[in-house]
């Protein structure tokens, strides 16, 4: 039998018979959805324990009363403007990085890598903001973690501000109240926002990355972008993440 | 003829690199400029608009309105509103909706646990501030009860 130079192509294994995907997804793509998932359930876990730990108070801080400074306008009072701006800058930079990875569909190196650098352009910016907004409310509260645990060192008059009107007669009837809720606040803002920002910053680190392959032609000779998809994938959960933690600290 | 060779389209891509299955090579996108790209363009800002509309709105009722009305209508549309809005990001940015749907049903029945984690963890919440509140009581009649103010 003569051997023909046409190479003929085997069926495709059956659905769940093993060999092949069934989900028709690569291993690391699914791989990473799986990381995402484990990760959504770290933060459900900090957002869910700070609903938690506001349930059982009979006080909290206001967010509209804690969050209304802007940079460079000094104590003008404009509630939520600043997380407004985080929050579009964020989504901003979401956007850019879906743009990348439909570029990366086609192929088009050029623009997966213009794209990619607004992406971490943005990322950087959210940083930014976000340590100002720390420096800002450590000045406010004389530390980050930790601070409000005396009332002889923060009196009430260091957090009675915090509270809206509705809740201020309280605070000041039982002002170690106040504080503890003051206290647990803090805490619990810092470490969420801390973490989510850990997310960020690593983020911006992977796309620091896979930006460098991207110039140096490694997706074009791998014959495709999937990598930045995935690095998409993480850079859209903290995108989310993000979505909700300013729900539950700054809108509820 | 080639029952003896392994096969050289599929088999060694299931076996070594997969992306290349799901990704470049396999799927049948050519021309960045074709319509069916710029629509897909389209589609991703006009999602971004969509957000920045439900956003903007989200943030006049915490600012503006949401004193005004009671706290669990202000709660429910923030929430209802930031699951619409996870949601498309989920959906389209993230690229779930053009998956298997079997792989969609694997990324989303894990969080439905969230359902219960959430109502549980609430409910206890609530009862430790009934609790000590009844608590104080007991020992000391002459306290008032702390009310739930937020």
């Amino acid at each position: 039998m003569s051997q023909t130079t046409v190479v003929t192509a085997a069926p495709e294994p059956k659905l769940w018979a093993g060999g092949r995907s069934p989900y028709n997804v690569s291993y690391g793509k699914m791989m990473t959805w799986f990381f995402l998932l484990s990760d959504a359930l770290t933060f459900g876990a900090f957002l869910i324990s700070y609903g938690t730990t506001r349930f059982f108070s009979a006080v909290w801080p206001d967010a509209n009363q804690v969050f209304k400074s802007f940079p460079f306008m000094g104590e003008h009072d404009m509630p939520l403007v600043f997380v407004s701006l985080m929050t579009f800058i964020l989504i901003m930079s979401s956007v850019t990085m879906v743009l990348a990875v439909h570029a990366g569909h086609y192929g088009d190196k050029k623009n997966v890598a213009k794209w990619l650098l607004w992406t971490i352009i943005g990322g950087i910016c959210f940083l930014a903001c976000q340590a100002w907004e720390w420096t800002h409310l450590h000045g406010e509260c004389g530390g980050l973690w930790g601070s409000f645990t005396d009332l002889s060192t923060s009196p009430v008059e260091s957090f009675r501000h915090f509270f809206s009107e509705k809740s201020v007669k309280f605070v000041d009837a039982q002002p170690l109240v106040a504080m503890q809720s003051t206290h647990n606040f803090f805490n619990y803002f810092f470490t969420i926002t801390g973490f989510h920002g850990g997310h960020v910053t690593s983020g911006v680190i992977f796309n620091i990355l896979i930006l460098v392959n991207t110039v140096n032609g490694v997706y074009q000779r791998r014959g495709h972008y999937e990598m930045v998809e995935k690095v998409g994938l993480y850079w859209h959960f903290v995108d989310l993440v993000w979505v909700f933690v300013f729900t539950c600290f700054y809108l509820l | 003829m080639s029952a003896n060779h392994s096969n050289d389209t599929y088999q060694h891509l299931y076996e070594g690199d997969q992306s290349k299955l799901y990704s470049g090579i396999m799927s049948h996108h050519h021309d960045v400029k074709s319509p069916e790209a710029k629509a897909q363009v389209k589609r991703i800002w006009g999602i971004f608009w969509f957000l920045l509309v439900i956003t903007v709105v989200e943030v006049i009722m915490g600012m503006k309105f949401s004193h005004l009305m009671p706290r669990g209508i202000a709660n429910f549309i923030f929430l209802a509103l930031t699951l619409v809005k996870a949601g498309y990001i989920v959906k389209v940015f993230m690229h779930l909706g053009d998956e298997f749907r079997g792989f969609i049903t694997t990324v989303l029945i894990p969080l439905v646990l969230f359902v219960w984690f959430i109502i549980a963890f609430l409910a206890d919440g609530a009862f430790w501030l009934r609790m000590n509140n009844e608590s104080q009581a007991r020992h000391n009649s002459a306290v008032q009860e702390v009310s739930h103010e937020q």
